[in-house]
């Protein structure tokens, strides 16, 4: 009974549901008023993206002649589900750790892949031909992401299973007990091949501007959320929002979770992502243009998937 | 002292945009992108955002003397943005026509047509002017809500 209660709660609690939300949404205000001073603005307040989420709750959902209506408003109520349950699934270093029904590593890999499925089912369920376009895309770049990520995240699996002298564990808390006792992989060369592709993974996954093809508003008009109005369109932001915080807080997990416990363990982990938010999403998104799409997929062919490779062979002869 | 926000008047503090150019010259089309892109003029501060698709946009910014090919598209585009939603005529064309008043091809006023709240005169109106006009129709959207 306790440990249901406790999944319902790490859902819709901490550090799922509410807590998530308002963090993932502080996130994004935050990386709006930080682009706006490095170009020389002022820019919008910090709590913008909680305007914007009130404003679309007032707004009208009007859903396309064409459309079908149960997919066309069911598809974002799946995206934001999956990514409660997504939240959930990563521990924080000292302070949280998932019950172990709730799923593993193998769980949330595949959990993370279901907003890029929503977003081309919206797409498609839209009939909008930017919508067909924008389904395209995502489609391509998500065959083009998931084999490096799927390599890199096997090589922490490895690397901690080694070490415990097993073969290899999926279990996110093994992989953070390992850490915090044998020191983060952020500073074991060995395992900087794997964090160079998941730092490359996590602009694609998250769509920003190097990687924001699906949903580029200057060639396909956003693409999937194009026909998307008011509460719907407002279920999409809450879905990116979670997003952001679990792709951070499984880097931090993966290859630096602190080793402090309790408040300072909170502390240092918001701090993190903060940080991490800063140099993985806005400085790369103010450096860069966007790609083309044939010109993202040939890049995440060669160097992620090269890197990712590599960094799971290093992995095999070391240990 | 009132507990519940005022969900409404956070609402308004979110206005986002949608440029539909009916016919005109590009003249005022840059003047806008110039208001919410360069550092100087940064209309982000008030909340706004550019959007890509007329369903996301609370306030319309139309420019350009309305010309009778461009017409039929204004008007389907117009009506797929959701209420309450406000109209901003930019430019001298929307009110009068412009250089181009008198023409064979053109139908401006354009408020026989839209129903325009807040007109922003000028050949090309000054970045500071359309940010004025911003400000106004944010008022009377808030009235709206």
């Amino acid at each position: 009974m306790s440990t249901q209660l406790g999944i319902l709660l790490a859902v819709f609690l901490f550090p799922g549901g509410l807590f998530a939300l308002v963090l993932g949404l502080s996130l994004k205000g935050l990386d709006r008023r930080v682009a706006a001073r490095l170009q020389g603005r002022i820019g919008p307040p910090l709590a913008q993206p909680f305007f914007d989420l009130v404003k679309l709750s007032f707004k009208r959902t009007m859903v396309p002649a064409t459309a079908s209506q149960p997919v066309f408003l069911g598809a974002p109520l799946a995206g934001v589900v999956s990514m409660l349950v997504a939240v959930a699934l990563v521990p924080v270093s000292g302070l949280y750790s998932p019950d172990p029904m709730l799923g593993n590593l193998i769980v949330l890999l595949y959990l993370l892949m279901v907003p890029a499925i929503v977003l081309m089912i919206a797409g498609s369920a839209s009939t909008s031909p930017y919508g067909a376009l924008g389904f395209s895309r995502e489609m391509t770049l998500m065959l083009a992401y998931e084999a490096p990520i799927v390599l890199a995240v096997l090589a922490v699996a490895l690397r901690t299973g080694m070490g415990q002298g097993g073969v290899i564990t999926f279990s996110l808390v093994d992989i953070i007990a390992y850490q915090r006792s044998h020191g983060m992989f952020l500073l074991d060369p060995v395992m900087w091949p794997a964090l160079a592709a998941f730092a490359l993974f996590f602009p694609a996954n998250l769509g920003i501007i190097p990687f924001d093809i699906p949903e580029a508003e200057t060639e396909v008009l956003e693409g999937p959320l194009l026909e998307y109005s008011g509460p719907a369109l407002g279920l999409f932001k809450v879905m990116s929002a979670l997003k952001a915080v679990v792709v951070l807080s499984l880097g931090i997990a993966l290859f630096m979770p602190l080793p402090f416990d309790g408040i300072w363990g909170l502390i240092g982990w918001l701090v993190q992502l903060a940080v991490l938010m800063e140099i993985g999403v806005t400085i790369v998104r103010l450096s860069m243009g966007r790609m083309r799409i044939d010109q993202a997929f040939s890049f995440f062919v060669k160097w992620p998937l090269l890197l990712a490779v590599a960094s799971v062979v290093t992995v095999t002869v070391v240990a | 002292m009132n507990m519940i926000p005022d969900f409404k008047s956070i609402a308004t503090k979110s206005p986002w945009i949608y440029r539909i150019n009916a016919g005109s010259c590009n003249g005022c089309d840059v003047e806008m992108a110039t208001t919410a892109l360069i550092p100087r003029y940064d209309i982000e501060r008030l909340g706004c955002q550019y959007c890509g698709s007329p369903r996301h946009a609370d306030i319309v910014l139309i420019s350009g003397p309305l010309t009778t090919k461009v017409m039929d598209a204004a008007m389907v585009v117009f009506n797929e943005i959701p209420d309450p939603k406000v109209t901003v005529a930019v430019g001298v064309c929307p009110i009068s026509g412009g250089i181009f008043r008198e023409s064979y091809s053109v139908k401006a006023p354009i408020d026989q047509y839209f129903p325009v709240d807040v007109n922003v005169p000028g050949c090309p109106p000054r970045p500071q002017a359309i940010i004025e006009g911003v400000a106004k129709a944010i008022e009377i959207w808030r009235e709206r809500m």
